[in-house]
């Protein structure tokens, strides 16, 4: 962690009473001070447009509601129910296996294709943009070529694993292989945006220390292991943890794809809740299933922040 | 004088980890485009598929599986433009985008600062519930949402579009995780020569953030660009719509027009590619900044 | 990050806690407002449309249906200068519920919304939806009998009539004429049995060719569990007993309807799965599927070079098919824009101007006196497939139970179909569990 000294007190101004106007100047010239003055627009906002509306729908979860009569109060019955759902108990497993394969394949194929990418080659600009692509692709565009692609008929991947000698596989409409289909389509998806965060990272790194590496004489790999990795350390643990909330709030790609299915072998907890509010009218068991995913996903991102700070060095 | 000997002895090595604003440029072609080329249209293949379509007519694509046009139909283009008031959402579009990227670059980049630098009483806390945001799914508050913009008079206008997304937690978040990796005696040398903190950041700390602020600003611009959900229930009057909002004008429950939906998205996404493509510059370290200087 | 220290997770806790006081007091508040209208569409006291205000329309037209409406609403502006009908295209259907409900719940709802009539039964409940039955009573010349029966059954929910039709469709049997002569079956007919129609599917099937017979939408939603209904009608069973208390499904009838789908999809493989993304169309008009069970909407996505016929479906115990009429619901904004709202939707739905939106867009007559008028033979020589569906209309004698349980109803019921048809579950079994779940379903009511 870094080590922030607070600047030393201004020089003194003459004939000044010296206790008092020190107290009120170094208020003002505080830490304290300027963290809250810098980062108040912010906050102010995400108060106003993240944490309220948040705030706000917790009441919902209480209620029996179908957002088009007034709710009843029910108390922690949904909550209750929540805990007794078979179905629901699924969906999390569900979640939780997607999240734990999509985030370790997302960061370690992000890194390599970043490092492939952090390189003087000609057309270097174009193959940036090439893997960035799918991100700026609607999930629409991703989805149709995705369920072509994958097509237990008519689908190239059929075609090919046919010259190879497998039968054929219903992908998408496999209830046991449609979430890894999921899988990948959404690393596929997404890699562009950690391969940009990475290149950015990796653009940190100062020369400097990767050339006296090497004049110590140490192997490519050796100097990637233990030069350039850790210094990516915090770039690591954004991702880690911004793509674990994101990937535990999966929802736009089963959506455009399977629904759910088949046989609910896609229900994401999102997917869940979404049919529970607009399609079965219980907006007050949705907004449960909400924040018990919520709080899933808070202890989550406690723990790897906490790890992160254990492991994870910032250079000071 | 060894030392410099050695380091001419490796600097194909060297070179070979250098980034790209290092000395010398690599000539010749190099085995990665073997890898990055198949990788490359692999990534490009929706884009291919969706330009494909764009020029097919829309018999031709009402076929599966899909195959090549007969003709190009370059009018495709030109008439999702004219049929829908394109201009008009494009515009919509950009300014929604716009005010987006100028509001976080400024205010994620100040807060961003503050939890990364400055110790201050809730801090930890505060981003600790900036994160939470992060982890509730849209759907369940964007009624309430609706309600406080309502409550502010935007409904219905780009305001409802700007203002909840001037900040965002992944602005912050990033930001942050960068400005800690920057060496802090640079700017505790700007403090003791009198620099205010503001000053610091500006003039000492973001040049050097050049790389994650073009992050943060692509990023910020593409969600903008495509965000479909909340526009669709904040923005009821058509001339106020942005462009996917528009374009799903050819996307009915039981009838698509393919070609000129492909046609309009393809025209939509391309101001973000070549803002991509600008912002690679950025991507560059420059050599007078890396590094601890002095 | 200081998230250890002690004194600073008091400060939050405490400040979080103000946070949630504030917004649980305003919430309380703010849930109430949905019902301070009182409905004033229940007294036959409406005042006449006029006063010079703005009706506001939503609707997921696109297309040529959306240059007709447009064009229809222009014309009714042109000669009602009492008030102006703003129609505004609200995003695709898919999405009409999402938009209404988030607008009611906001506030700032429009007058008129086109809906699912898979959402009347949950639209219902909500004070703000307009009980259309007293006011079509009281408004002369309207003639409620005069539409179909499955469009009142649609939009009848407990006695109450909350939407007007705006759409009704029927599925039928649409066929490739070319696919059927190469080979050599001979073209479906009235009289046609299941029978008939499982040997036809298989026989137009080709492995090789990568060729089926029929082409099933699989995706457990909705459009799954149709058809299927339409299936176990025409075996003469039923979903639900007659006051929707207890499932009726797990019957005789129903392991019919389920045991043809079986037979076709997983014994014969004669059956395209489609995933739900409306690929059977895009396949028929390649030539890769030769039987569809569909409405008249996919019709205009047939392309010009395909051969079709259209025919009613076949018949176990009957040719039973289910309709999907769509309706526009009004919103109490006030009783002016009610009557206001009402003058509009009168018109657009009297028979001469109904059946001239018909004859642009290709929609079904959505009143029996529709096909009694002169235009209507100019209607049926621009559309001549229409005119099965049309006299199709009259096997849609059953509809599907108008209960906001439904749509829970319909996703076991389609977990079931789903299951089958993919080969993971034996009829029975399907049945089982399907009735099983919409029992418990049931019993825990809404």
């Amino acid at each position: 962690m870094s080590a922030v000294t607070l600047s030393p007190a201004p020089p003194a101004a003459p004939a000044q009473p010296a206790r008092k106007a020190s107290r009120w100047e170094r208020f003002l010239a505080s830490d304290s001070l300027a963290g809250w003055g810098f980062a108040s627009p912010a906050m102010l906002l995400i108060a106003v447009f993240g944490v309220a509306p948040i705030v706000w729908s917790v009441v919902l979860s209480f209620q029996r509601n179908n957002l088009l009569s007034q709710g009843t109060w029910i108390g922690f019955k949904n909550y209750e129910r929540l805990m007794r759902d078979p179905l629901f108990a699924h969906s999390v497993r569900l979640t939780v296996l997607y999240a734990a394969l999509f985030v370790p394949i997302s960061i370690v194929l992000s890194l390599l294709c970043a490092v492939a990418l952090n390189r003087k080659l000609w057309f270097i600009r174009l193959y940036r943009t090439a893997i960035f692509l799918p991100v700026v692709a609607s999930t629409v565009a991703e989805a149709i070529l995705f369920l072509w692609l994958f097509d237990p008929y008519y689908g190239v991947v059929n075609v090919a694993l046919s010259k190879l000698g497998i039968p054929q596989q219903s992908f998408f409409q496999n209830p046991s292989q449609a979430l890894y289909c999921i899988v990948i389509m959404t690393v596929w998806g997404w890699l562009g945006f950690s391969v940009i965060i990475y290149l950015a990272a990796l653009q940190g790194i100062p020369k400097e220390l990767v050339e006296a590496a090497a004049i110590d004489g140490a192997s490519r790999w050796r100097i990637f292991r233990r030069v350039e990795l850790p210094l990516l350390g915090p770039t690591t643990l954004f991702l880690v943890v911004y793509l674990s909330i994101n990937a535990l709030q999966l929802f736009d790609e089963i959506y455009v794809t399977t629904r759910g299915g088949p046989l609910n072998s896609t229900l994401v907890v999102v997917y869940y809740l979404y049919q529970q509010a607009f399609q079965f009218f219980d907006a007050g068991y949705a907004t449960a299933i909400a924040y018990v995913l919520f709080l899933g996903i808070l202890v989550l991102t406690i723990v790897q922040l906490l790890i992160g700070r254990r492991f994870v060095h910032y250079r000071s | 004088m060894e030392a410099a000997a050695r380091r001419q002895e490796l600097l194909p090595e060297i070179g070979s980890l250098e980034t790209e604003a290092g000395e010398g440029r690599r000539r010749g072609l190099s085995a990665w485009h073997l890898f990055l080329v198949p990788m490359s249209l692999l990534m490009a293949f929706p884009f291919i598929w969706m330009f494909i379509t764009a020029v097919s007519t829309l018999p031709e694509t009402r076929r599966f599986p899909p195959s090549l046009p007969h003709a190009i139909q370059w009018h495709n283009f030109i008439d999702a433009w004219t049929t829908v008031p394109f201009d008009r959402w494009l515009l919509n579009t950009t300014i929604v985008a716009v005010a987006s990227v100028v509001g976080n670059l400024v205010f994620c980049s100040m807060a961003g600062y503050a939890f990364a630098r400055l110790r201050f009483i809730g801090g930890g806390t505060a981003f600790l519930l900036i994160l939470a945001t992060l982890m509730v799914p849209f759907q369940v508050v964007m009624i309430p949402t609706l309600l406080i913009v309502r409550g502010l008079g935007l409904v219905d206008t780009l305001g409802a579009l700007i203002v909840p997304n001037l900040v965002t937690p992944f602005g912050i978040f990033l930001l942050r995780q960068f400005f800690k990796t920057l060496p802090v005696e640079i700017e505790e040398a700007a403090r003791i020569d009198g620099a205010s903190r503001f000053g610091t950041l500006v003039k000492i700390v973001l040049p050097q953030m050049k790389a994650p602020l073009a992050t943060v600003a692509i990023m910020t611009l593409l969600w903008r660009w495509n965000d479909f959900l909340w526009p669709l229930i904040a923005i009821q009057t058509e001339s106020r719509y942005t462009l996917p909002l528009g374009l799903a004008a050819f996307q009915g429950a039981h009838f698509t027009n393919w070609p000129l939906l492909m046609a309009g998205t393809l025209m939509s996404q391309l101001p973000m590619l070549i803002v991509f493509v600008v912002a690679q510059r950025w991507f560059v370290q420059s050599l007078a900044s890396s590094g601890i200087k002095g | 990050m200081n998230i250890g220290s002690r004194r600073h997770a008091v400060a939050a806790a405490l400040a979080l806690a103000a946070l949630v006081l504030v917004f649980a007091v305003a919430a309380c508040g703010g849930s109430s407002s949905t019902s301070t209208a009182s409905p004033s569409g229940s007294a036959a006291a409406l005042p006449s449309p006029g006063g010079g205000g703005t009706v506001t329309m939503w609707h997921g037209y696109t297309d040529v249906e959306r240059t007709a409406t447009d064009a229809f609403v222009a014309k009714f502006n042109a000669t009602n200068p009492g008030f102006t009908v703003k129609v505004v295209f609200a995003g695709n259907n898919d999405y009409a519920l999402q938009k209404l409900l988030t607008a009611l719940a906001a506030g700032k709802a429009p007058d008129v919304s086109y809906q699912y009539g898979s959402s009347m039964a949950n639209l219902a409940t909500s004070p703000k939806i307009v009980d259309l039955g007293p006011i079509m009573a009281a408004t002369p010349g309207f003639n409620w009998d005069d539409f179909y029966e499955a469009e009142r059954l649609a939009t009848t929910v407990n006695g109450k009539v909350i939407g007007v039709p705006a759409l009704v469709d029927n599925l039928a049997l649409v066929y490739n004429k070319a696919l059927f002569d190469k080979a050599g079956v001979a073209y479906p007919t009235k009289d046609w049995t299941w029978t008939d129609f499982r040997s036809a599917a298989q026989k137009l099937t080709d492995p090789t060719a990568k060729q089926y017979g029929w082409a099933y939408v699989n995706d457990a939603s909705e459009d799954t569990v149709w058809r299927f209904l339409a299936l176990l009608w025409q075996a003469d069973g039923n979903l639900l007993n007659a006051d929707n208390t207890k499932s009726e499904v797990n019957s005789p009838q129903g392991l019919k309807a389920m045991t043809l789908l079986h037979d076709m999809a997983v014994t014969d493989k004669s059956v395209y799965l489609d995933s739900g993304n409306g690929n059977y169309l895009n396949l028929f008009n390649a030539g890769k599927v030769a039987m569809l069970w569909t409405g008249p909407w996919d019709l205009s996505s047939v392309n010009a070079g395909v051969q079709y016929g259209v025919e009613i479906l076949p018949a176990d115990v009957t040719h039973a098919t289910i309709a999907g009429p769509d309706n526009y619901v009004l919103v109490d904004n006030g009783a002016q824009q009610v009557a206001n709202a009402w003058d509009f939707v009168n018109w657009f739905c009297s028979p001469e101007v109904h059946l001239a939106y018909c004859i642009a867009t290709g929609h079904l007559p959505i009143r029996k006196s529709e096909t009694t008028l002169p235009a209507y033979q100019t209607y049926l020589k621009k559309y001549p497939a229409d005119e099965i569906f049309v006299a199709n209309l009259e096997n849609a004698t059953k509809a599907r139970p108008n209960i906001p349980t439904y749509p829970k109803i319909s996703a076991a019921l389609g977990q079931a179909v789903q299951s089958v048809l993919l080969g993971r579950a034996q009829p029975q079994q399907a049945l089982d569990a399907a009735g099983q779940q919409i029992d418990s379903i049931l019993a825990a009511g809404q």
